[in-house]
């Protein structure tokens, strides 16, 4: 029950946006901070608010003198990347020049794990493509939205033309099953498609989100919102397009 | 304002380690300016900068120009190495030599020269900061800039603990709105 509670109280505007701020400048401190990030990792809403208001106050590095590093510091991220690089290649020779699959074992095995997941437990299988159709007010599809693990991109197609304002621009949202604030993902060109890059974390987040919707806002106020301010133009419901 | 570090986060993430150097040369001073006041020493600083460069490297297709500056999330990237790296040192005998002090450099006086080269979203939080009372400003900018707990700005500022920590939260609750 208190749990419930909890869950409700975080989602309060009020309540988290304060704690979102206070994370993001630093103030918040030992367990409430660990409590928080422990909110962060299943609310993405909260990571969304916290993101925002710390690219907000990351602003402040601007302010300070500059400092030169040690030339050490450079030779030693280049060597960590080399290091790294070499030790990727070592790691990834291709699956199908492992021994298992050079003795012919492996394609039998492979198709047996693969008919054994898909018999037994279809529920379980991670979808590796989501498509909205996103619609007007008066249910025209005017946009079709992907995103698709393969490449970790969404795309967004306008396909009908959209009237905006010289001096206004579309922004892309994900809004939560169960409620809450939305992830914003970025701004939409009015004509043609759109590719945006997403995280893991966002591809993740993916699996919660219902609703998307395309909004109107004035150019340029655009990196510090957190939710739309403006007219939502489209929206649509997002699924699962791909298995 | 162009956001002139976006395009070369965007080759790093590509893998690209030319483009990923000249982000270094051109963004490690100030990056490294942070990190002296975080960290206090001259050894911890140069530390938490290369990992947090590292990091940058490994992480760079995590950035989304639509959401935020490249600078702005580097420093955000390398500043939460920081205070990690500070909360694992403060659990043992504080061996920081306070070399870097002071908010001078975020003075509500800036002259013009300095004030030309600054980005639109700085010169919109400062002037959200300065609606702030000083005191509530100086404890948000200590805590931004070194990191310091409550119970450090309550010393340095020789003010109770519950005075220092009602000054934070007023004042975060007072510039939310001019920050949305």
């Amino acid at each position: 029950m208190s749990n419930v509670n909890n869950n409700t109280r975080y989602q309060n505007p009020e309540v988290f946006e304060q704690l979102a701020i206070e994370y993001a400048v630093g103030s918040m401190q030992g367990r409430a901070k660990k409590r928080f990030e422990a909110l962060m990792d299943t609310h993405f809403y909260l990571r969304a608010v916290v993101d925002a208001y710390e690219n907000k106050f990351a602003n402040l590095v601007e302010l300070l003198p500059d400092a030169q590093p040690s030339n050490q510091v450079w030779k030693n991220i280049e060597s960590h990347i080399q290091a790294s690089n070499t030790n990727t290649v070592e790691e990834r020779s291709p699956w199908w020049q492992t021994n298992f699959f050079k003795q012919g074992f492996g394609i039998s095995a492979m198709a047996l794990v693969v008919s054994a997941v898909l018999l037994l437990n279809p529920m379980t299988v991670t979808p590796t493509t989501y498509a909205a159709v996103l619609e007007s007010d008066s249910n025209v599809a005017m946009a079709v939205t992907k995103i698709k693990k393969s490449d970790m991109t969404l795309s967004v197609d306008i396909m009908k033309k959209v009237h905006v304002a010289d001096n206004m621009e579309l922004t892309l949202w994900c809004h939560p099953k169960g409620g809450g604030m939305p992830m914003k993902m970025g701004v939409i060109s009015k004509t043609g498609k759109t590719n945006i890059k997403i995280s893991k974390k966002e591809w993740q987040n993916m699996k919660d989100v219902g609703l998307l919707a395309i909004s109107i806002e004035h150019k340029g106020n655009n990196t510090s919102m957190m939710k739309p301010n403006g007219k939502i133009l489209l929206k649509g419901q997002l699924s699962t397009a791909g298995l | 304002m162009e956001d002139i570090y976006a395009e070369l986060l965007q080759k790093t993430a590509q893998g690209d380690q030319l483009a990923f150097k000249k982000l270094y040369e051109e963004t490690s001073p100030k990056l490294m300016s942070l990190c002296l006041r975080l960290m206090r020493t001259e050894a911890l600083a140069e530390d938490v900068l290369q990992e947090g460069f590292i990091k940058v490297w490994e992480k760079a297709d995590s950035f989304t120009p639509g959401k935020g500056r490249a600078l702005t999330w580097m420093s955000t990237v390398i500043r939460n190495k920081g205070l990690d790296k500070l909360r694992s040192l403060k659990t043992k005998a504080a061996e920081t030599e306070i070399q870097y002090e002071g908010l001078e450099f975020a003075s509500t006086d800036l002259q013009p020269d300095n004030l030309e080269d600054l980005s639109q979203d700085v010169k919109g939080l400062m002037a959200c900061l300065d609606k702030l009372k000083p005191d509530q400003r100086e404890c948000i900018l200590l805590s931004y800039y070194y990191g310091h707990t409550h119970q450090e700005l309550s010393q340095k500022m020789g003010k109770p603990l519950g005075t220092i920590k009602a000054w934070i939260r007023r004042g975060l609750e007072d510039i939310r709105p001019c920050l949305t």
